[in-house]
């Protein structure tokens, strides 16, 4: 079992897209060829540019993806370890705006809606508590973004650090 | 919350930190966050066969354990597969 992370300033030059009215997707996981269980055990985020100048809130999520979209860059899981080999995960990041991964319909895991300003962390205590994908090909997991109003049109980073086993 | 499956932090403007206590659904693996004073039917309920917490959804409230889930779903991908 190798720890990995990978974040969406992962890449030589990562084209962040703005967040916009609907959902941008930052980070996105899955298999292809040899499909391994994955679990996402922490995720963090936050914006990285200066906020907009009237509060708003983002909205945040996580849900099941079947598809890979067309990513903005392919990102290589870092593994935790350097001993750990290449993962058998294939990340994507920075979808451009209407290229997202293929969303599984209501297949959100978790949601939130915080300040602009605000960033947030979790952690799973262990590998029972995570957020898992089955191994099969093309399953996976994307964290994506929105801020309804367009107060807050600007990029934002987030990491994700998985397990496979 | 005793034993909590996870944890989250919400570190707001000014720097005024939250913290949440989570667990994640035994059903769906879903994460629901437990905030302090909630009513223990917000969260969900306590799975008797799972021996674990499962979320508030409708389709929650019939034990089907993720894991099995996930069996599932990969011996459907084996059986397409081969």
């Amino acid at each position: 079992m190798a720890n990995y992370s990978v974040s969406n300033l992962g890449a030589a030059t990562p084209a962040q897209a703005n967040l916009t009215t609907s959902y941008n997707t930052l980070i996105e996981t899955h298999a292809v060829t040899t499909p391994r269980r994955l679990a996402w055990y922490e995720f963090e985020f936050g914006i990285d540019a200066n906020p907009g100048n009237t509060d708003c809130s983002i909205s945040w999520d996580i849900s099941r993806t079947t598809g890979a979209g067309t990513a903005g860059s392919a990102a290589t899981p870092n593994p935790l370890d350097p001993a750990d080999g290449a993962a058998a995960t294939v990340a994507g990041i920075n979808h451009p705006n209407g290229t997202p991964p293929t969303y599984t319909a209501s297949s959100n895991l978790w949601s939130l809606g915080v300040n602009q300003r605000a960033s947030y962390r979790w952690i799973a205590r262990d590998d029972k508590s995570a957020l898992w994908v089955p191994a099969t090909s093309n399953a996976g997991l994307g964290i994506r973004a929105k801020q309804a109003s367009g107060a807050y049109a600007s990029t934002a980073v987030a990491t994700v650090y998985f397990q496979e086993q | 919350m005793r034993n909590a499956n996870g944890y989250g932090v919400i570190i707001g403007p000014g720097g005024v930190v939250e913290e949440i206590d989570t667990f994640t659904c035994c059903h769906c693996n879903g994460i629901v966050h437990v905030h302090a004073g909630m009513k223990p039917d917000e969260l969900g309920s306590w799975c008797t066969l799972c021996g674990q917490m499962h979320c508030a959804k409708l389709t929650c409230r019939t034990c089907f354990p993720f894991e099995k889930r996930m069996e599932r779903a990969e011996a459907v991908y084996r059986a397409k597969k081969s």
